[in-house]
């Protein structure tokens, strides 16, 4: 393949490839959290630290971790001091942060390179071989520290309540997920950009969750879409010379209004052949219960009613409670299981 | 197993506390001890501050004034995790991202593991006997968005009984639950009051679990108006708090729970 011809296209490549892993496997957790934007809001402070990098002429990288990370532990300090306050100390974070790096970036003396658009959206001649190295690294720790502390950033991320009643070490693990977001955002400067990021952290987990029914199988597919994505976007970026970050997410985009509507046909054949294999009272006139005056009859693993003969098992779905026929009148064995 | 803690120290001591929010008190004046393997009922009407009462014990609400202290330790200071097992007053699991029965329960059990230890063999087979002693055996693996309301209720108490606690702290565990499972419920907290644990149920309807709770605390206007046998707190009690249905509805009661049984019922299976 021509493509892999180019050095520069095989460190965009590797960069591509691990932020398309890591991304995901830390962006389950926010989107379990309802904190779907801190990637976004940690983007926007790691670009104070680009500026800062670039000002200095040290690698952007470095300062980049540096100002997300301290920006990180911020966050989570004035979320766990209170509410009210804590909204309006989010947006005076995350804006002070583009402002500081929008202006910090003009005072670079002439000749520097501090092409704005690549480190906000991506672009693929911009990986070094230093970059893929420091990459590799945070990668290699993001993904260990997920590994190791998987279940508890999940029970803080699930009910955060209940984890500081049982004395689970809450703001230390908020502190912790909040780091590695930082850290991953930072992976993401080259290829995704800083304001792009949030999406590869978010979407992939939104079509995984379309799909999976456990949180350790969400992690998982949510990685593995986030890897095809993110690599066949920066591809598809060298052929149509198109910004490798817009190019990634709109491909996930796209990827997930495929998946949802795939997944709403389905489920609307499912609830279709369903009417068509058992007779459904759609419009039963009362919920069966306990005082409903039709006995109740065991039926496998659930309880059938006896209404005037017929067995009418309930059956909840999303919008409520309809009545499936499970054959005519009380029976003494119930027949073997069966799905309604 | 368990380490139970020295003869006579009490699980819970509350001294003159006051417990509120920021600086809300909502609970006053508060002077309770329950000893080790007690098992009280915090009774109240709606408003009356039984549940910030149970939310100050788990370091949820603060302590304002005075004294708590749980299983020996101030509230809020470090405690080792996984003693107290705590059931919120929530009727669902409202979860973004899909998780499996198995994996809700699991967290309760991480909680006594400290920050790195991982489930081993006995940790899963204590998640599936919890399981198991609220009658969900067979959703296991099913996500829980697809259980009922009643049955989330029960995963819930089921996450709790996996730390296998020294003291259970339940808010409403009985609300939204049916009179089978109730039973059920009943039956597997005579068991765990039976081997020592410190069981503080806070409820408006204590018929469900009577065989269990032997005591009961009545908290009225955010003060304890009473505290002693079960038997005798109905008195105590504002009128239109009733203890048989039909009861009103508690607010945040779901329509859509179930009333007819769904799972196999567990009478036989209590042993661990």
């Amino acid at each position: 393949m021509d493509i892999l011809d180019y050095d520069f296209m095989q460190r965009a490549l590797l960069a591509s490839l691990m932020v398309g892993l890591v991304a995901p496997a830390v962006g389950v957790f926010l989107v379990q959290r309802r904190l779907s934007l801190l990637g976004d809001g940690l983007g926007h402070v790691a670009l104070t630290g680009v500026a800062v990098g670039v000002l200095t002429s040290t690698s952007p990288v470095w300062t980049a971790l540096v100002a997300a990370v301290l920006g990180a532990v911020l966050i989570e300090l004035v979320r766990a001091r209170g509410r009210t306050s804590g909204d309006v100390a989010l947006a005076v974070l995350f804006y002070g942060g583009i402002a500081g790096g929008v202006v910090l970036l003009s005072l670079a003396p002439r000749g520097q390179a501090t092409n704005l658009d690549s480190y906000l959206f991506g672009a693929i001649t911009t990986t070094s071989a230093q970059d893929v190295a420091v990459f590799a690294g945070i990668s290699v720790v993001v993904l260990a520290s997920v590994a190791l502390l998987g279940q508890r950033l999940y029970a803080v991320s699930d009910d955060e309540e209940y984890a500081r009643a049982v004395g689970l070490p809450v703001l230390g693990l908020n502190v912790v997920l909040a780091a590695l977001v930082a850290s991953t955002v930072v992976l993401s400067m080259r290829v995704v950009g800083l304001l792009l990021i949030s999406a590869l952290m978010i979407i992939p987990s939104a079509i995984a969750q379309l799909l999976a029914r456990s949180f350790r199988q969400t992690v998982g597919l949510a990685c593995v879409i986030g890897l095809v994505v993110s690599v066949s976007g920066t591809t598809t970026s060298f052929y149509a010379g198109t910004p490798s970050g817009g190019t990634i997410v709109l491909l996930a985009i796209g990827l997930f209004l495929l998946v949802s509507a795939s997944v709403a046909v389905r489920d609307r054949t499912a609830r279709r052949r369903h009417r068509r294999k058992v007779d459904v009272h759609d419009a039963h006139p009362h919920e069966h219960g306990d005082d409903c005056g039709h006995p109740p009859v065991p039926h496998g693993d659930h309880v059938d009613y006896d209404h005037d003969g017929h067995r009418h098992a309930p059956h909840r779905t999303g919008e409520g409670v309809h009545y499936d026929e499970h054959g005519a009148g009380p029976v003494g064995a119930p027949p073997s299981r069966r799905t309604g | 197993m368990k380490d139970s803690p020295p003869t006579g120290s009490p699980a819970i001591e509350l001294h003159s506390a006051t417990i509120g929010y920021g600086d809300v008190a909502i609970v006053r004046d508060v002077e309770v001890t329950v000893a080790a393997g007690e098992a009280v009922a915090v009774l109240g009407s709606n408003g009356s501050g039984k549940t910030t009462l149970a939310r100050g014990l788990l370091g949820l609400a603060g302590v304002l004034d005075g004294q708590v202290r749980v299983l020996g330790a101030p509230v809020g200071g470090l405690r080792d995790p996984g003693r107290v097992g705590y059931v919120p007053q929530r009727h669902t699991i409202s979860g973004a991202v899909p998780a499996t029965v198995r994996e809700v329960v699991a967290v309760g059990r991480l909680a006594r593991l400290g920050l790195f230890r991982r489930l081993g063999r006995i940790d899963r087979s204590a998640v599936t006997e919890a399981v198991a002693a609220v009658g969900l055996e067979d959703r296991l693996d099913d996500p829980v968005a697809s259980l009922s309301g009643g049955q989330q209720r029960r995963v819930l108490v089921a996450r709790a009984l996996a730390a296998e606690p020294e003291l259970l702290i339940m808010d409403e565990p009985t609300a939204g639950v049916d009179a089978a499972n109730q039973e059920a419920l009943a039956a597997v907290l005579t068991r765990i009051s039976a081997a020592g644990t410190t069981l503080v149920v806070v409820t408006h309807e204590t018929a469900p679990l009577a065989g269990v709770l032997r005591r009961a605390v009545v908290v009225d206007h955010g003060r304890v108006a009473y505290d002693g046998p079960l038997e005798q707190a109905a008195a105590h009690e504002e009128p239109g708090m009733h203890h048989h249905p039909p009861a009103p509805r508690p607010s945040g009661y779901r329509q859509d729970q179930p009333r007819v049984t769904t799972g196999p019922r567990h009478d036989g299976d209590e042993e661990r």
